[in-house]
């Protein structure tokens, strides 16, 4: 059992504020991902976590106990590091074995234990090596099997795929989500690739500049976000979000007029997804008409952008569609697929 | 073959740096090996007054002694005037300067490279200040407690001298050291179970291994071929060898007294020639280990 509860948790550096008021509570096995723009403090929260940062503020609780004066070795935490931390004196074996070696587990047990964890992310054959004479992926995997042949109650790991290539990260990535759901161990995972989070949890929580901004299934954040950061920050590409007024549930910006809504009237900002609209057969009666501004080719499908409400806006047809730059086209937007918010704290307005 | 030919420097380019650095050679070796080759000849032939070549042809030593080279000078210096004292004093000096030296700078130089601490940076400031002033200065300064407390003359209290003034050094280099390993090391030591000193012990030092090597070579460096310090503080039984060969060329009245000098000086580069050609790699790492970062 270890469920985490962070309570009000703040980090203070001087006047700067890194982390404020974190609460939230991490069920037992749930895979939890921090997700943010850099700066943002996920991790920092992490950090407290692990024991490596004082908490300025709050209580951190792992299973039943208040951690927040013990050392990082008395937590029962395991960390994955974005640069590896692995010894570079030490071959793979050593590497492995390192935590049961220094935690005087009994030594009879330290083969089977490290060989396991070692085939587990399928290192076997690498095992007399140095960490210098590995791949990047390699040396990822033996920061994995480090972390897992102990079988803490907690895994942390601060943004373990952001050194390796592109390939070689969604073949990781796969390989984590298949770890921790066979080791059925509570995880935090920091990152700041919204991929990541979709893909690898069962929550995200977002952050901005130390404070949550939502926190909720990767469904939920992408189709309910909780205010225009989110929306913008989740997806790719992210929401479109124009700014317009609100009239008897009619939404006017310029180049734009969406009928149907249901919302408070006044100032308002709108946004829906590129590929939840689509391109109307002709430019009158269509929510956008807009000049095009670029046409992109993305393979699967064809991306167009137009000015629309004082911003770009894309919308994502079907491949095969072409049309020239500066033509005028109609965009369908109707009013089931839009969110609005509010204009000046970026908040989700509730139909 | 454009790309060759290209590359290839121009002839007169080549023949200009080979003498150069031939000269060079010659002039940063020739005092030495006149020096070695010396020390087997007697003073007449060494400071002949005369005619200079017989420092080469030793005449006056085939004179005395019935061949061109002898072992006078060394015989005289090691046994007749104990220079194997001074050369013991000098190892007990050089040994325990360096172990005290490495002890606290490794410590130390951990703590402050992982402090994020203010201070630290006043602190190594500080440390490059007394580097910088003449020894001498801090020797005056304490010889009167050491007169009045009788301590003047002994091998500890040089040696805790010496420290003294290497320490800022040894703490400068071993900072330089530390802050090239990443602090990740010691977070994932201490995730995995460490305390922060077992992750000093266990991960990194073994890294460190050739930075402390480096540094304690400087160190032995400095105490070996210190002079102000030793000259000042020792009294005469306990001299180590630079101010003994000092000693041996103040007394030049004795006939052949200046000969043991000679002989006494080649013997005390001997052990820094050997040390120099084993540790090259590690010394040159260590005069470029503050280039970049400090």
């Amino acid at each position: 059992m270890a469920e985490i509860q962070l309570k009000n948790v703040c980090k203070r550096w001087g006047s700067f504020i890194g982390v404020d008021n974190f609460d939230l509570t991490i069920a037992d096995r749930e895979f939890l991902v921090l997700l943010g723009p850099s700066g943002c403090g996920k991790t920092t929260t992490m950090r407290m976590i692990a024991g490596l940062e004082d908490a300025t503020d709050g209580e951190i609780v792992i299973g039943d106990r208040v951690v927040n004066d013990l050392d990082p070795k008395d937590r029962d935490i395991a960390m994955v590091f974005q640069s590896y931390g692995l010894y570079p004196n030490m071959n793979v074996y050593e590497n492995i074995r390192f935590p049961l070696k220094v935690r005087k587990v009994d030594p009879a047990t330290h083969n089977e234990r490290v060989m396991r964890a070692a085939a587990m992310v399928e290192l076997e054959e690498f095992l007399h090596r140095k960490p210098a004479e590995l791949s990047g992926g390699q040396r990822q995997r033996v920061a994995l099997a480090r972390a897992i042949v102990r079988e803490p109650n907690v895994f942390l790991m601060d943004e373990p795929l952001s050194n390796l290539d592109a390939k070689l990260r969604v073949s990781t990535r796969a390989q984590i989500k298949n770890l921790q759901h066979e080791l059925k161990v509570t995880t935090i995972y920091v990152t700041h690739d919204q991929i990541e989070a979709m893909t690898l949890a069962d929550r995200v929580v977002v952050m901005k500049r130390g404070v949550i901004q939502q926190v909720g299934t990767p469904t939920e954040i992408y189709d309910r976000p909780a205010n225009t950061f989110v929306a913008g920050f989740i997806g790719s590409p992210a929401m479109n979000l124009m700014d317009g007024t609100l009239a008897g549930g009619v939404f006017t910006a310029s180049n734009v007029r969406i009928e149907g809504l249901s919302g408070p009237d006044g100032p308002v900002t709108l946004g829906f997804r590129a590929e939840d609209a689509s391109v109307s057969a002709s430019a009158d009666g269509a929510e956008i008409s807009a000049p095009v501004y670029t046409m992109e080719l993305l393979g699967d499908a064809t991306m167009i952008t137009v000015r629309a409400g004082g911003a770009m806006v894309s919308v994502k047809a079907h491949k095969d569609y072409r049309i020239e730059i500066d033509e005028t086209v109609g965009l369908s937007v109707p009013a089931h697929i839009c969110h609005l918010f509010h204009k000046d704290t970026g908040a989700r307005l509730e139909a | 073959m454009a790309a060759a030919s290209a590359r290839r420097r121009p002839a007169p380019l080549v023949l200009l740096s080979t003498v150069f650095l031939i000269l060079w050679l010659l002039a940063a070796a020739f005092p030495f090996l006149w020096t070695a080759w010396g020390s087997f000849k007697v003073e007449l032939d060494f400071f002949s007054i005369t005619d200079w070549t017989n420092a080469l042809t030793g005449e006056a030593t085939e004179n005395t002694y019935g061949r061109p080279f002898t072992g006078a000078g060394y015989f005289g210096a090691w046994i007749q005037e104990d220079f194997w004292r001074a050369a013991l004093n000098t190892g007990l000096v050089c040994f325990f300067v360096v172990c005290t030296s490495l002890t606290i700078g490794t410590l130390g130089g951990y703590a402050l490279s992982r402090s994020s601490h203010n201070y630290v940076f006043w602190l190594l400031i500080t440390a490059l200040i007394f580097r910088a002033m003449p020894p001498i200065t801090l020797v005056s300064g304490y010889l009167p407690p050491f007169f009045q407390w009788n301590l003047w003359g002994h091998l500890p209290t040089a040696i805790i001298v010496l420290v003294a003034i290497n320490q800022p050094f040894t703490l400068w280099m071993l900072h330089s050291f530390f802050q090239k390993i990443p602090k990740d090391l010691d977070e994932s030591a201490r995730v995995d179970g460490c305390t922060q000193f077992e992750a000093f012990r266990f991960v990194i030092i073994p890294v460190m291994w050739p930075g402390v090597i480096t540094t304690g070579l400087f160190s032995f460096l400095l105490a070996y071929n210190d002079f102000a310090v030793t000259a000042m503080l020792l009294n005469e039984n306990n001299r180590t060898m630079v101010p003994k060969i000092a000693a041996f060329l103040g007394t030049t009245y004795t006939e052949g007294n200046v000969m043991f000098a000679v002989a006494a000086s080649v013997s005390a580069v001997i052990p820094l020639f050997l040390l120099v050609m084993v540790f090259q790699r590690q010394i040159v790492s260590g005069l470029t280990a503050g280039a970049v970062k400090g």
